[in-house]
């Protein structure tokens, strides 16, 4: 019998479309592949860390990997993966399965996994997560990010206040390559901002320092910026770079910016680096990028209880009020697995510092916050496919008897 | 397609729910514009500390001894000093070290070997005083500063570094009263103001004396990272 020939015209297109994203082949490859991408993006985080490995094998759309080590291949990431999967389930398993009673238990499982499929991407495209750390007595509503980092250029009072803040964003700071220079302007600014050497994990060393000597880069207020190798651990990096202010007229001004002239502790003020133009004092700094909560929080007490004899924590908690206008202060108790979620937001006793407090030291609570939209999908996705994977085992079940009970009938007879 | 295959639903359940959590992990809000953008501050972060130098700045003066947090505010990587690049010696191994060390390997057939580098700010207490608590660990007499200044040199980082050997019973000190004899010791202290760097083998004599040519492959693979 002739093979039917493919219709591939214009007209056809959408029905050849509709093939592939039904075809139970597509699915099988992209299991495969998703198998593939598993294991490859698990065996990475061994070397390159778990943030890493996270965004560049499942949150990408495609990723070279290097398979051995040496030969080099490019697969589609895991997000184009899950795409394509989450297309072919509402055409093929959805939309073109046949409406039956029979199918009604696998309808209503595969709507659960489709759940379960946008809840990770509401989480990948929406979900934040940042911390929060305060000694007793403050207030605050701002989140600070673990890993993001951002320049700041401030224009700044003589006493060291200021009231705003001109913000290099984290996303574009963070593209730059360390051989590159980007230009950066603002109309209310009377300089240019130039960025150039960035690395996302770097140290300034003193030339004078024995170490300078074999260490590469621009010397600036003797100090030399040396890359370092890149964290497993993507929040303990300290990014650095060379940034030079360009004024319309005059010389320009040159500086190493890094992290480590932010803060370590809530205590601390940010130290930026100064400089004057146009009777304007100017600060900027590489700061850890934020945003703010709806309410504020105020930690009362922090309370910290150790192993008799040794300094090591037997447990923590915090006591806080939650703040917000219009409503009456809420006293709460937030502690290790008793979170506090309001609004959205879910705050987990999560740390404490400064790192080797001794019994009767002032110590600070640290809170992750997190605000997901999609934070409780996946229980709602394995409820919804557990009830529908027991509708269908029970009407094969019944089917089965069925036919069992008519068989042993027509024996009978 | 046949999803209604309970082993193909089975199995593609299994892949969706593994990754889909992979992709659920936590991201932060994305900010995609290049240029700059403003906003005001609020009470609690607008003001800054205001300093003078580089080295304030940088925390090389008035560095406290552990600028870092406990918890993931923390940034266990500031102030440590660069990481260093270097050559293990065939036969080496890397060993456990501590906060103090910067590399520490141990070499013969039970590591009673060991060879470290360590860091310092500042000039660490001085080329005399070191070369003179070196001595006193392996028992033998003081130097002065005449003799410390004529010791011999050999290139560490691309400078010339004080090389120290001492023959004698070494006693580790810090609280150890145990004393090893027949012991030598090879060192190197590289001293400046801004930072001072030192080297120091220990070992059964026989064991350093050969193993000087693999202290030597070390010292000189000595350098500053850049990955």
């Amino acid at each position: 019998m002739a093979k039917k020939k493919t219709d591939w015209s214009p007209s056809n297109w959408p029905s050849l479309l509709f093939q592939l994203f039904t075809s139970f082949k597509l699915a099988t490859v992209v299991l495969i592949l998703l198998t593939l991408i598993t294991l490859f993006g698990t065996w990475a985080q061994v070397d390159i860390g778990l943030f890493a490995a996270k965004a560049k094998y499942f949150h990408s759309i495609y990723v070279q990997h290097d398979l051995f080590g040496r030969i080099p291949i490019v697969l589609p990431g895991g997000l184009l993966l899950m795409i394509v999967l989450f297309t072919n389930m509402i055409f093929g398993a959805i939309i073109k399965v046949r409406k039956r009673w029979r199918g009604a238990g696998m309808l209503i499982a595969h709507f659960g996994m489709l759940t379960l499929l946008a809840g990770g991407f509401v989480t990948k495209f929406y979900a934040t997560d940042g911390y929060m750390a305060m000694y007793p007595g403050m207030v605050s509503d701002r989140v600070e990010s673990y890993r993001k980092w951002q320049l700041e250029v401030i224009p700044l009072n003589e006493d060291g206040t200021a009231e705003k803040v001109w913000i290099l964003p984290s996303d574009e700071l963070q593209s730059i390559h360390s051989d590159e220079q980007r230009v950066y302007t603002t109309e209310s600014l009377p300089f240019e901002v130039v960025v150039n050497g960035y690395s996302g994990n770097a140290t300034p060393i003193p030339v004078a320092a024995p170490m300078a000597s074999s260490a590469n880069g621009k010397e600036i207020d003797g100090f030399k910026l040396v890359p370092q190798k890149l964290s497993k651990e993507a929040a303990q990096n300290l990014p650095g770079c060379y940034v030079e202010f360009r004024p319309t007229t005059g010389a320009p001004l040159e500086a190493i910016l890094w992290a480590g002239s932010f803060r370590f502790d809530p205590d601390e003020k940010p130290m930026p680096f100064q400089f004057e133009l146009e009777g304007q004092k100017y600060g900027a700094l590489l700061a850890k990028k934020s945003w703010t909560v709806p309410f504020e929080v105020q930690l009362d007490e922090f309370i910290f209880d150790r192993h008799p004899g040794i300094s090591m924590a037997r447990g923590y908690e915090s006591r806080v009020t939650r703040k917000e206008e219009g409503e009456p202060d809420k006293p709460l108790e937030i502690k290790m697995n008793e979170p506090m979620r309001y609004g959205g937001y879910t705050f987990f006793q999560e740390s404490f510092g400064p790192s080797g407090s001794q019994p009767g030291d002032r110590m600070f609570s640290q809170f992750a916050v997190a605000n997901n939209p999609a934070d409780q999908w996946p229980l709602y996705s394995l409820i919804v496919t557990g009830v529908g994977l027991a509708i269908h085992f029970l009407i094969m079940l019944i089917q089965f008897t069925t036919r069992s009970r008519k068989k042993q009938a027509a024996l009978n007879s | 397609m046949n999803f209604s295959s309970p082993v193909s639903f089975v199995t593609i359940t299994g892949a969706v729910t593994g990754l889909s959590l992979l992709l659920s992990g936590c991201s932060e809000p994305d900010a995609t514009s290049s240029e700059l953008t403003q906003r005001d501050l609020s009470a609690a972060e607008n003001t800054f500390k205001l300093v003078e130098t580089s080295a304030e700045r940088f925390r090389y003066e008035s560095r406290p001894s552990s600028p870092h947090a406990g918890g993931a505010a923390a940034a266990p990587g500031a102030g440590s000093g660069p990481s260093l690049a270097y050559t293990t010696p065939e036969g080496w191994s890397e060993k456990a070290g501590s906060s103090m060390r910067d590399v520490s390997l141990s070499f013969g057939e039970n590591g009673e070997g060991e060879c470290y580098v360590a860091r310092l700010p500042g000039a660490g207490g001085g080329l005399l005083a070191n070369v003179n608590r070196w001595r006193k660990q392996m028992g033998a007499d003081p130097l002065t500063q005449e003799e410390v200044d004529k010791l011999p040199t050999k290139l560490l980082f691309g400078q010339p570094a004080a090389y120290i050997t001492v023959d004698g019973n070494f006693s580790a000190g810090m609280g150890s009263t145990e004393t090893q004899s027949g012991y030598r010791l090879l060192g190197l202290i590289l001293a400046s103001d801004a930072g001072a760097v030192f080297v120091k083998m220990t070992g059964p004599g026989d064991l350093v004396s050969a193993n000087e040519s693999a202290f030597e492959t070390f010292t000189s693979s000595l350098d500053v990272s850049s990955n």
